[in-house]
């Protein structure tokens, strides 16, 4: 952009967008610097939705706090709970009993599930598409189910707590009856939307070779998530983590790195997310769901990666009198906002949101206080 | 019932805006309007982005600072008659955002709508529940319906 | 007696247009959108008629515009030219002469697509850069740039519209010229009547085709809604009118599907428009299904840019092209 930026002295408008748009949903300002409906340079305003969320997490006891997180985004609210969460057992090196791994793994696909089907949506109604936004909405309506089954709300259903996760989500024979049943009806429809989505030319044309994101501007940008897998980099955080140990899945890439590799890989998720939850139905391990016996002590600031639907999720805390202090949370809307902005140039007005939406935003969880390190 | 009234509760045009919630909201309203399985359009309530079009407000979020000179704005826009529903905890009270701390007031939210703009119609909830959404709706109509 | 015959056709014609081009809107939304999409969908009425009714019980205020008056009449001028549109159709009119020609519908037409541009450039919505935000900060990208409202972006789409965009329905409306030598509908109506519709020619199936897709143009339905498309201009052209003169502009969409059908149904079935005449329900059913099929494609395709539209717009036009040639032979 930077360089862009440099060589280009003449602009001849700037189209103002939001901070209520159509396109966009959430609220955010967009400048888009327009050479007649060519995007020649692309301005996001982030900052509108800032609340200070780590600001108020400041002191508050722990377990507090971290039921706080979860407010930080209505889409991701599990996620961030979880790494919340984990952010205090690993400082307090507290034992997770396998059952409750097994189910946060579950809560974690079935919101990966939705939070794809919810972008899915968001593009296809981006594209102009109301028909295939209504399916995907109606296909995600069954994830929502089975999340207000396990979790008690069909937004906010956050499942983890320090040392296990919430008694409401254990699983018993009922929910696993209905949860299984419920991936099977999904694994379908889904099938159904992911052979119509593709073999459907007016929107295979117009998202073909749109905002395309090359790996190394991907990697510069220091895009995470599914973002960095569209475009070819084979980048999971989930291969790392303990809590997928046991699970068989592939890591989901695309050759491309333009919208419709984006939408793809999407796609394809959440079929390995299908078999993630599949796999650990089946292997459901019994035991308790909580570990009560550890102690709070004082720890330094620790840190914890996790990848969520939209990327790597940065959670950071010290605890002190078993209260938070210097909470730090980076949120992986806010690595992929580069790439908003680099792939909307050179593509037609009508293009830019789609190219923002293509990284997957949300603004909620964006608005942090953030300093730029160029690289 | 006169032609007025009836006309006014065969279509309501329903605009939302955004104030800076957590997204849950925003998404429970869009799905109750978009998802086939609630289908607003079916209660006659039409989604409209265009203040001079809308008959209905619905605001989500707790109103950040950046967010309440834009909300006036197309509060002011819309024609009489309108109403304004509020929906979920941040927009009737400022949520978990509105005090840092005991009742120390956060300085990012000038919020909860009510001391912005006008609110009829008040949905609980966190996040509001999309058949709470139409209720709320309904609850604002004879507002509309009796105004001239 | 001999005036009042005709005044009850024209009259009468108009009326029942009026009435049943009131509810194309409902019964596009209900069966064909709601039926796709899976759901129930608003009742017919309402998209149609209630809603027009309920913005005439609107507070009327000022539009953000710098001619505010211009802005508000330019709705019901456009609603008026379609009026002489259908009225120049009607078999009763025909003694008007030049005013029922092909060259005199194009120029209505041409004068319907100028007042999306008018509007375009006059409507100065809170949208985009009335919209109060500190954006141009210090550090922001560019900060002396010249800021366009949407409104304009559709203005100068609505200009490619007239440019680029309307060849494929003034072709169409040429195959029928070249099948009959006549500009003057008269002659067209009754070269049909004789010969049999020209619909059912090769020129006039290739010419209903590219009759079709113009028609979805002309009216700004997805696929090809460039000047209105939800993820750039919202509404476009349309932005600031409330109240009465928002209801004009959903009636005016209305009549124009009904009119555009009405058009067709003359030209290529040779069927002119008149309620006295049995026929007239061929006129009714032609204007059904135009908007039909019109909501099954815009259901199923998302929104052009360029890239498509200019594609579509060129092939359709050479496909005109052939039409014409192909009735020359
Ligand atoms: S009420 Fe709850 S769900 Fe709704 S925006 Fe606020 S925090 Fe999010």
């Amino acid at each position: 952009m930077d360089d862009n930026k440099e060589n280009r002295t003449v602009i001849e408008a700037e189209v103002p967008m939001g901070t209520v748009h159509p396109g966009a949903l959430e609220p955010y300002r967009l400048r888009l610097f327009v050479e007649d409906e060519i995007v020649r340079d692309a301005e996001m305003t982030v900052g509108v939705n800032h609340r200070g969320v780590e600001r108020i997490m400041e002191g508050l006891p722990v377990e507090k706090a971290n039921s706080l997180t979860e407010k930080i985004c209505g889409i991701c609210s599990n996620s961030h709970i979880w790494n919340s969460c984990r952010v205090g057992e690993i400082a307090l090196g507290i034992e997770v009993p396998e059952r409750a791994v097994y189910i946060r793994v579950i809560m974690g696909e079935l919101e990966r599930l939705h939070s794809h089907l919810l972008y899915l949506a968001h593009g296809s109604e981006v594209l102009g598409h109301e028909t295939f936004a209504m399916r995907l909405f109606y296909i995600r309506e069954t994830v929502m189910e089975l999340l207000r089954m396990i979790g008690g709300n069909r937004v906010q259903y956050g499942s983890a707590v320090l040392g296990g996760v919430r008694p409401r989500c254990e699983l018993d024979q009922m929910r696993i009856q209905k949860l299984s049943e419920g991936i099977e009806l999904l694994k379908e429809k889904l099938n159904d939307f992911a052979n119509r989505f593709v073999s459907d030319p007016l929107v295979m044309s117009r998202i073909t070779g749109v905002g395309v994101t090359k790996p190394e501007d991907a990697l510069r940008l220091a895009c995470s998530g599914p973002t960095l897998r569209a475009t070819g980099v084979e980048m999971d955080l989930r291969t790392g983590m303990y809590e997928y140990d046991s699970f068989e899945f592939d890591v989901i890439t695309q050759d491309d790195g333009d919208v419709k590799s984006q939408l793809l890989t999407r796609v394809f998720e959440n079929f390995e997310s299908i078999k993630i939850i599949q796999q650990a139905i089946r292997n459901l391990p019994d035991g308790p769901i909580t570990n009560r016996s550890w102690e709070m002590q004082d720890t330094p600031i620790t840190k914890s990666y996790i990848e969520v639907p939209r990327g790597t999720l940065y959670h950071s805390y010290a605890l002190e009198d078993g209260r938070v202090r210097n909470s730090v949370i980076r949120t992986p809307s806010m690595a992929n906002i580069g790439a908003m902005q680099y792939s909307a140039i050179g593509h037609h007005i009508t293009d830019a949101q789609l190219c923002i939406v293509q990284c997957d935003p949300c603004f909620t969880c964006t608005d942090r206080a953030i300093q730029i390190i160029k690289r | 019932m006169s032609l007025k009234s009836y006309s006014r509760g065969r279509a309501v045009h329903v605009m939302l805006v955004y104030t800076g919630g957590c997204n849950g909201c925003d998404i429970e309203i869009v799905n109750c309007i978009l998802s086939p399985k609630f289908d607003a359009e079916q209660y006659k309530v039409f989604l409209t982005w265009n203040p001079r079009e809308a008959d209905v407000l619905v605001v989500t979020g707790p109103v950040t600072k950046y967010n309440e000179q834009p909300l006036r704005e197309i509060y002011k826009a819309i024609p009489e008659p309108k109403a304004v529903v509020a929906a979920g905890a941040c927009a009737l009270m400022g949520g978990v955002y509105k005090n840092c701390h005991g009742d120390i007031p956060s300085e990012e939210i000038s919020g909860p709508v009510d001391q912005i703009i006008p609110v009829d119609a008040k949905v609980p909830g966190c996040a509001v529940r999309p058949q709470d959404v139409v209720a709320g709706l309904v609850s604002a109509l004879p507002l509309l319906l009796n105004a001239d | 007696m001999e005036l009042t015959y005709p005044l009850i056709a024209v009259i009468g014609t108009l009326a029942t247009s009026f009435i049943v081009s009131l509810f194309l809107p409902g019964i596009e939304r209900k069966f064909i959108h709601a039926r796709i999409q899976q759901r129930v969908g608003p009742p017919i009425t309402s998209p149609g008629i209630m809603a027009p009714i309920k913005f005439f019980f609107k507070q009327t205020i000022n539009p953000e515009s710098p001619m505010p008056k211009l802005y508000n009449a330019l709705p019901l001028i456009s609603i008026i030219i379609i009026i002489i549109l259908l009225l120049v159709l009607i078999p009763q009119m025909y003694f008007l002469g030049a005013l029922t020609s092909i060259i005199a519908v194009i120029g209505l037409l041409k004068v319907e697509e100028i007042m999306y541009m008018f509007m375009g450039s006059l409507s100065k919505s809170v949208l985009s850069v009335r919209m109060p935000f500190p954006d141009r900060a210090k550090g922001a990208a560019h900060p002396n740039t010249p800021r366009t409202f949407f409104e304009e972006l559709s203005s100068l789409r609505a200009f490619r519209l007239i440019a680029f965009g309307s060849f494929p329905i003034y072709i169409a409306l040429f195959v029928s010229v070249a099948m009959t030598g006549s500009i003057y509908l008269t002659d067209i109506v009754a070269y049909q009547q004789a010969n049999g519709p020209i619909l059912f020619t090769l020129s006039g199936v290739l010419g209903a085709i590219v009759f079709f897709i113009g028609y979805m143009i002309l009216l700004n339905e997805y696929p090809f809604a460039i000047l209105k498309g939800k993820p750039d201009v919202v509404e476009g052209p349309y932005l600031e009118y409330a109240a009465k003169y928002r209801a004009y502009v959903y009636i005016t969409r209305g009549f124009l599907m009904f009119t555009l059908a009405t058009l067709f149904a003359t030209l290529f079935l040779g069927i002119a428009p008149n309620i006295l005449n049995p026929n007239f329900i061929i006129t009714l059913v032609v204007a059904l299904i135009f908007p039909m099929i019109m909501a099954v494609m815009s259901a199923f395709s998302p929104i052009f840019t360029y890239k498509q539209f200019y594609p579509t717009v060129a092939g359709v036009s050479i496909v005109g092209v052939l039409a014409i040639v192909a009735a020359l032979l």
